[in-house]
C-alpha cells in the first residue's frame, strides 16, 4: 500500500512516497522519517530565531558556541567539503545572501566589514567565527541532510521502497516501485531529461530557482564564494550519488567550478556522477557512473 | 536630528523603554551558572524525548552527558553512536550501580516507567530531572512527591512553561494586572499524526506506542494536555475542580482504542473556565495557550508571545514602538525577550522568538538547580498537582462525563 506523506521544512515542501504492507506501520516511519526533516529545520533554519544555527550566527563572533555531536560532525563535513571543491562551496555564505536580498539584513556597520569565515575547535566541541560579518547559511546542504537522515530511518525502520524529496531540487530514492528497475525523475521542468534512481540521491541546482532584483539585474541564489559574484543564470547541475549532503553541496559547487575561468574537472569525485548545462546552453556529462546513460529528451510526463 | 539619527533613537528607545515591561533578565535568557566544574548526568530512556534531551545537553556547558540508558539495544546503540564516548546501559538499575560518580539523572522513559527510576535515583542520591506527566497514577505522583520532598536533591519536573523566558515575562504581566478581570482561558495542540513510532515486532511495536495503550496511557489529555494546562497553573497558581471531557477516534482507525480528537472543559472555584482541545486529525492552528481578560489577552506559543489589547485599555508609551503582528483582525504586541539587549545590538526584530528551545530553558534550570543548590522552576509537588488534574481530564474524556477534582487531593502532594 502506498503511503505519501508532507511536512514544510528548510523552506520548502518535503514529501515522501512509500510502499509497505501494513498501512499504520508504514505512517508511522514516514512520520518518524518527516520528524527528522522538521528536526534539521529547527536546528539549521536561518529563519527561525530559536534554530541553533541562529545562535551561532548571533554569538560565534562572540566567543566559541558549544554544539551537539551531530551538529559539530555536520560542520566538519562541511568544512572538508569546502576543501575539497576550492572553496566552490561553503556555508560562510551568509552575508552574501544578506548582499544581495536572499535573507535579511541586520545590520549595517557589521555587514560593512571584511567577510569572515568559521573555525572548528574538536576539543571543546565549538565553533566561532573570525570576523563579525560571518554567518553560517546551510540552505546549500540542509535538505539533503535532511533527506540522508529520512532514509536511514525509514531502513532503519523497514521501509525498502520509497521516494522523498526537498523542494523537488534533493531526492532520495530506496529501492524500485513494484515493477520498475527505479524511480524515473526529470531533471528540471524544461529539460525533458529523465534518471532512474535506485538507492541513491540526486540534487538538482539552478540559480534561476531563486532570483532576486538587485541593482537593475535579475541575480540567481548560487554565488562564488570566493569572489562573491552570481553564477550566470542560464546554467543548471545535476549530481547522482550515494550520499544526498554530499550531491547538494557537489551541484552547487559545480556550478561555481563551472562559472570560474578555469580547469576544474579534476577536482570532482569519482564516486558521483555529473550532469552540467553551462552558461550557453551546452550539457555535459562528467564522472564514470553510468546513471545519465539514459538521460534523453522525452516528451512524456514523468512519473 | 537626522533621520538615520532619528530610527536609531527610536529603535533604542522602543528597546529600552519596552524593556520595562517586557525583557526578562539576560541571566534567565541566556542561563549559566559559572560553576568551575560542569554537573555529570545520565539520561534514562533514548526515545523521541531522550534524544532531543541528549541534543540540548550536549550544548549546555554546565553539564556533561556520561551515560545513557535504554531496554531497547538498538536504540541505546544508535543514542551511544551520535553522542560520542557516552556509556550505554541496559537497565537504569545498572547505570546506578556502576556509575556512582554521576550526579543528576534525566528520566526520559514512558509515563508509567517514571515512578521506580525516579525512587531509586533519589536513594541513590542523584538529582533527578523527570519529564511530565510525572506518572500515570494519583499513587504513583503522591510517591514521588514524597520521595522528592525528602531526599535533600534536587527534583526538577519538565513541564517546560515554568522555566520559558517568555512564559515568565507574560506571567509578570499578568501578575501586574495588566488583563484585569479574567475572562476565559483557552489551549490547544492541533497536529495531523498517526502519533505512532514503528516498532520491529509486533511485540515492540506494542511497547513503544505505550501511548496508545489504554492500560498505562493518560490519553491526549494527559500527555499532551498536562503540559499546556500546567500554563494555566502556573498563571493563576490555583487548579481547577472540575473537569468535562469529550472524546472520539475520527481519523486514525487502526484498531486503536484512544481518542484523537478531544475536548476539555475545566471549571474554577470562582467560575472561570479554560477550555482546551487536542487533536491527531488536522493541524490547522496549531499549538498555543490563550489567557483572555478586560483589559488585553496574552497568547503563547513556547518560542513566542503576544499580547492583544482592547481598544479601551490604557495605553502606554513604550507600545508605540513596540513590535507587532498581524493575525487577521487583531494585532498582537510581540512579547519579545531581552529587547534592551537586542535593541542595544539593532538586533530588536531579529529576536522575536526565544534564542533557545523550551527543553533548553527547562534542563537549563535543572543543571543551575544543581550547581547552585536551588528550588528548580517545576518542583515534584507542583508537576504532581497539574498531573491528577490531567488524569482526571482523561478519565471525564473516557467517560464523557463530568468529573470532580477533590481540592484536598493536590493539597496532599
Amino acid at each position: 500500500m502506498l503511503v505519501r506523506l508532507a511536512t514544510e521544512a528548510c523552506g520548502t515542501r518535503f514529501e515522501l512516497v512509500l510502499d509497505g504492507e501494513d498501512e499504520p506501520r508504514a505512517r508511522a516511519a514516514g512520520e518518524a522519517a518527516l520528524e527528522l526533516v522538521e528536526r534539521c529545520d529547527q536546528r539549521f533554519s536561518v529563519f527561525r530565531s530559536d534554530s541553533l544555527i541562529a545562535r551561532v550566527n548571533r554569538e560565534a563572533a562572540e566567543r566559541p558556541v558549544r554544539l551537539d555531536p551531530e551538529t559539530y560532525a555536520l560542520l566538519e563535513r562541511c568544512s572538508a567539503l569546502q576543501r575539497a571543491t576550492s572553496a566552490a562551496f561553503d556555508i560562510a555564505v551568509g552575508p552574501l545572501m544578506r548582499t544581495f536580498g536572499f535573507r535579511r539584513r541586520v545590520d549595517e556597520q557589521r555587514e560593512s566589514e571584511a567577510r569572515g569565515t568559521f573555525e572548528l575547535d574538536e576539543r571543546t566541541r565549538a565553533v566561532r567565527f573570525t570576523s563579525r560579518n560571518t554567518a553560517l547559511d546551510l540552505g546549500s546542504v540542509a535538505k539533503g541532510y535532511a533527506l540522508e537522515l529520512a532514509a536511514r530511518s525509514l531502513r532503519d525502520n523497514g521501509i525498502a521502497c520509497a521516494l522523498v524529496h526537498g523542494g523537488t531540487s534533493s531526492v532520495v530514492a530506496l529501492g524500485a516501485p513494484p515493477g520498475e528497475s527505479g524511480w524515473r525523475v526529470q531533471l528540471g521542468r524544461e529539460s525533458g531529461a529523465f534518471v532512474t534512481l535506485r538507492d541513491t540521491a540526486l540534487s538538482f541546482s539552478a540559480p534561476r530557482g531563486r532570483t532576486v532584483e538587485f541593482a537593475g539585474h535579475e541575480v540567481g541564489h548560487i554565488f562564488d564564494p570566493r569572489s562573491g559574484k552570481p553564477v550566470p543564470l542560464e546554467m543548471q547541475c545535476a549530481v547522482v550519488g550515494a550520499s544526498a549532503l554530499d550531491c547538494d553541496a557537489w551541484s552547487t559547487a559545480a556550478l561555481v567550478l563551472a562559472s570560474r575561468d578555469v580547469s576544474w574537472s579534476a577536482l570532482l569525485p569519482r564516486e558521483l556522477a555529473f550532469w552540467v548545462r553551462g552558461p550557453s546552453g551546452d550539457a555535459q556529462i562528467l564522472g564514470p557512473c553510468s546513471v545519465f546513460e539514459s538521460l534523453s529528451p522525452r516528451s512524456s510526463t514523468p512519473r | 536630528m537626522t533621520s538615520s539619527d532619528r530610527r536609531q533613537f527610536l529603535r533604542s528607545t522602543a528597546g529600552g523603554t519596552a524593556a520595562m515591561f517586557f525583557a526578562p533578565s539576560f541571566e534567565l535568557l541566556h542561563p549559566r551558572s559559572g560553576a568551575a566544574a560542569p554537573i555529570s548526568v545520565a539520561v534514562v530512556g533514548a526515545g523521541r524525548q531522550g534524544r532531543a534531551i541528549l541534543g540540548e545537553l550536549s550544548t549546555l556547558a554546565d553539564a556533561q552527558v556520561l551515560a545513557v540508558c535504554d531496554t531497547d539495544d538498538a536504540r541505546l546503540q544508535s543514542a551511544v553512536r551520535k553522542a560520542q564516548g557516552l556509556k550505554g546501559y541496559a537497565t537504569h538499575k545498572e547505570l546506578l550501580e556502576r556509575e556512582p560518580g554521576i550526579a543528576g539523572i534525566v528520566i526520559a522513559t514512558p509515563t508509567h516507567l517514571h515512578k521506580q527510576v525516579a525512587l531509586d535515583a533519589l536513594a541513590a542520591g542523584k538529582h533527578v530531572y523527570c519529564e511530565t506527566p510525572l506518572a500515570h497514577t494519583i499513587e504513583d505522583c503522591a510517591a514521588i512527591a514524597a520521595a522528592a520532598k525528602g531526599s535533600g536533591k534536587v527534583f526538577a519536573a519538565g513541564f517546560q512553561g515554568r522555566a520559558n523566558p517568555v512564559y515568565s515575562l507574560a506571567r509578570s504581566f499578568f501578575k501586574s494586572g495588566q488583563l484585569r478581570q479574567l475572562s476565559h482561558l483557552r489551549a490547544q495542540d492541533h497536529k495531523k499524526t498517526s502519533w505512532r513510532t514503528p516498532g520491529s515486532t509486533p511485540e515492540r511495536d506494542r511497547e513503544l506506542n505505550w501511548h496508545l495503550d489504554p492500560a498505562v496511557s493518560l490519553g491526549l489529555a494527559g500527555e499532551k494536555g498536562a503540559h499546556q494546562l500546567d500554563v494555566f497553573h502556573y498563571f493563576l497558581g490555583r487548579y481547577p475542580t472540575l473537569v468535562r471531557g469529550t472524546g472520539d477516534l475520527r481519523l486514525h482507525k487502526d484498531g486503536r482504542e484512544l481518542a484523537d480528537v478531544i475536548a476539555l472543559e475545566l471549571g474554577f472555584d470562582d467560575g472561570l473556565r479554560a477550555h482546551y482541545s487536542c487533536t491527531l486529525a488536522s493541524s490547522y492552528d496549531g499549538r498555543y495557550e490563550l489567557l483572555a481578560g478586560e483589559m488585553a489577552a496574552i497568547k503563547l506559543a513556547w518560542t513566542h508571545g503576544w499580547m492583544f489589547k482592547e481598544a479601551d485599555a490604557p495605553t502606554q508609551g513604550w507600545e508605540v514602538y513596540a513590535n507587532r503582528q498581524k493575525f487577521h483582525n487583531d494585532e498582537g504586541i510581540t512579547l519579545i525577550a531581552e529587547a534592551t539587549k537586542l535593541a542595544a545590538q539593532g538586533k530588536l526584530t531579529e529576536g522575536v522568538g526565544l534564542p533557545y528551545s523550551s527543553l533548553y530553558y527547562s534542563l537549563a534550570n535543572f543543571v543551575s538547580a544543581c550547581l547552585e543548590n536551588k528550588a528548580p522552576a517545576c518542583s515534584a509537588s507542583e508537576a504532581a498537582r497539574t498531573t491528577i488534574v490531567a488524569i482526571h481530564a482523561d478519565r471525564a474524556v473516557r467517560s464523557k462525563s463530568e468529573i470532580a477534582i477533590p481540592p484536598e487531593l493536590l493539597e496532599s502532594v
